[in-house]
């Protein structure tokens, strides 16, 4: 089969700042990045036949619309979309709908996708509601909700076995926070732009041992889409398309339970995968943009996928390696932990942040000279692992 | 008995046998007589070779802490009353995981790999649910 590396290519991205919103509605937010992504292609929205949006965590009734069109109704695309289909794998929304374009486009089913996404975790749903549904999502009702489960607590499983394998340190993990804080403050759409030192986090309380408050994430509303096409139509569109040249993935397991010990070792086929169809090196990497939610997730995920050695990464975050000006910059947007959590959104976010570096449109925290963004993305409680590599170059 | 007023597990046609056994004070797990696959979560299939051909068999209770946390704040909210509480996963010496409590212990002087057992702990008429105590004490 002839490889599909650099036939397709992100030319349009669209962002709204990440918070809290109240007043500002689902479909306003979806809205506005879809014209935003569309504005920066410079492609007529007509030429958009296929639409995904991305599933959203906490809008149930706004999904079910999704499903019926929604976005396109507002956008006016009635004449010209063929499909429209929602991607729902949870923070992996991004990489699949990435992969679900690719394939559309080069088998000529498709011209142009719009990929969009939009959640109010922030206001959404009441504080109580959104603890209340994270309590129980992507668990055992048989096995694991009886014993007092919760995604926090799955953060805590794997820092704990992390540390416990490597000899991290806490301050090392700690050090992941406040470099994340370093790249928000360079970043408008990022809601915690205040820096967080390494001794902030470590003054904080334990919340589920070994993780302290301050290496939590923050639920935020927030939105963001991208504009997939052909490598031959992004190349008249602009000088700077991001190519996508390779992609890998492999998902794993529904529970934590059933995957823990086992399931994020598959970063590393993932990521072999990816770099196979990209046909470059792990040293070719100019730019990470990985996968957050907490801090250890960067750290085991940077590691697997083959960035740095075993047990390494705290180490190369502590001496600044991944920060403003470090040799790989890691999660250039802020992540989670900085950007905020918009759920699946979190995952597009980096991804938009990827093909942001690589078409040098970043700004204040542009990287110099991003010939090859890598990203990460996962799903549910780490249920699959994907690896994406863009590139401003076939 | 006391009232119990954390969730209870979901009783399906599958999930039922496993608790059952929990009623008696075993601890049961599932073994693909095909492939010789040992199983848990309990399946409705072999998920390494698609066989129906399952038994359950009777764990010896014995096993490792693969991994745990305290969880001080940010339980689930029937949970928040009962906090702290640990909850692990362990490595079952028949080489399956589970999720469980480790109790009657000096949650600082909990670590990975410590070894563990199972206790059983009735919270109602109908459920008794398995939790691990640090091994000997």
């Amino acid at each position: 089969m002839e490889s599909i590396r650099g036939k397709t290519a992100i030319v349009g991205i669209g962002e709204v700042p990440t918070g809290i919103y109240p007043e500002r509605s689902f479909v306003e937010q979806a809205v506005a990045v879809s014209e935003m992504a569309i504005l920066d292609a410079g492609i007529s929205k007509d030429e958009i036949d296929t639409v995904i949006p991305v599933l959203a965590v906490a809008n149930p009734i706004d999904n079910a619309n999704m499903v019926c069109s929604w976005m396109v109704e507002e956008m006016g695309l009635g004449g010209s979309c063929k499909a429209n289909f929602v991607c729902g794998s949870g923070g992996s929304s991004s990489s699949n709908s990435l992969k679900a374009a690719m394939g559309l486009i080069c088998a000529g089913l498709s011209r142009a996708v719009l990929v969009v996404h939009s959640d109010r975790l922030g206001t959404g749903l009441d504080m109580g509601a959104a603890i209340a549904q994270f309590a129980v999502v992507s668990m055992s009702q048989e096995y694991e909700i009886p014993f007092g489960f919760s995604q926090l607590a799955l953060a805590g499983f794997l820092q704990q076995r992390y540390m416990y394998d490597t000899g991290t340190t806490e301050r090392q993990i700690a050090s992941v926070v406040e470099t994340l804080r370093k790249w928000a403050a360079l970043n408008p759409n990022a809601m915690l732009r205040d820096l967080r030192t390494a001794d902030d986090v470590l003054a904080s309380k334990v919340i589920s041992s070994p993780v302290r408050k301050r290496m939590m994430n923050k639920l935020a509303d927030g939105a963001s889409a991208f504009i997939v096409t052909s490598a031959e139509r992004a190349r008249e569109l602009t000088d700077r398309p991001a190519y996508i040249l390779g992609v890998g993935s492999r998902c794993t397991n529904f529970t934590a339970t059933e995957g823990q010990g086992d399931f994020y070792k598959t970063w590393t086929p993932a990521a072999d995968d990816a770099f196979a169809m990209a046909g470059i090196g792990r040293e070719d990497i100019d730019v990470a943009e990985l996968y957050d939610a907490f801090p250890t997730f960067i750290l085991i995920s940077m590691e697997l996928v083959g960035l740095c050695g075993k047990g390494e990464a705290g180490r190369f975050f502590e001496e600044g390696h991944a920060a403003p000006g470090g040799r790989l910059p890691v999660t250039t947007n802020g992540g989670m932990m900085a950007q905020g959590h918009t759920g699946a959104g979190g995952g597009v976010a980096v991804l938009v942040e990827a093909a942001r570096q690589v078409m040098g449109k970043a700004g204040e925290r542009q990287v110099a000279d991003v010939k090859y963004a890598l990203d990460t993305a996962s799903g549910g409680i780490g249920m699959d692992f994907h690896v994406g590599i863009l590139g401003n170059e076939v | 008995m006391e009232e119990y007023t954390l969730p209870l597990p979901l009783i399906t046609t599958l999930s039922k046998v496993f608790w059952d056994g929990c009623r008696e004070n075993k601890l049961l797990y599932q073994h693909c007589r095909d492939c010789g696959r040992v199983i848990f979560f309990p399946k409705h299939l072999c998920p390494g070779c698609m066989g129906h051909n399952l038994e359950w068999l009777e764990s010896k209770g014995k096993g490792a802490i693969d991994t745990f946390t305290v969880t001080y704040e940010g339980a689930p909210p029937a949970f928040m009353g009962v906090t702290p509480y640990c909850v692990a996963i362990i490595r079952m010496d028949e080489g399956y995981r589970m999720m469980s409590n480790i109790v009657d212990c000096d949650f600082d002087a909990l670590a990975c790999e410590m070894p563990v057992e199972v206790v059983f702990a009735q919270v109602t008429e109908e459920i008794t649910l398995p939790k691990f105590r640090p091994a000997g004490g």
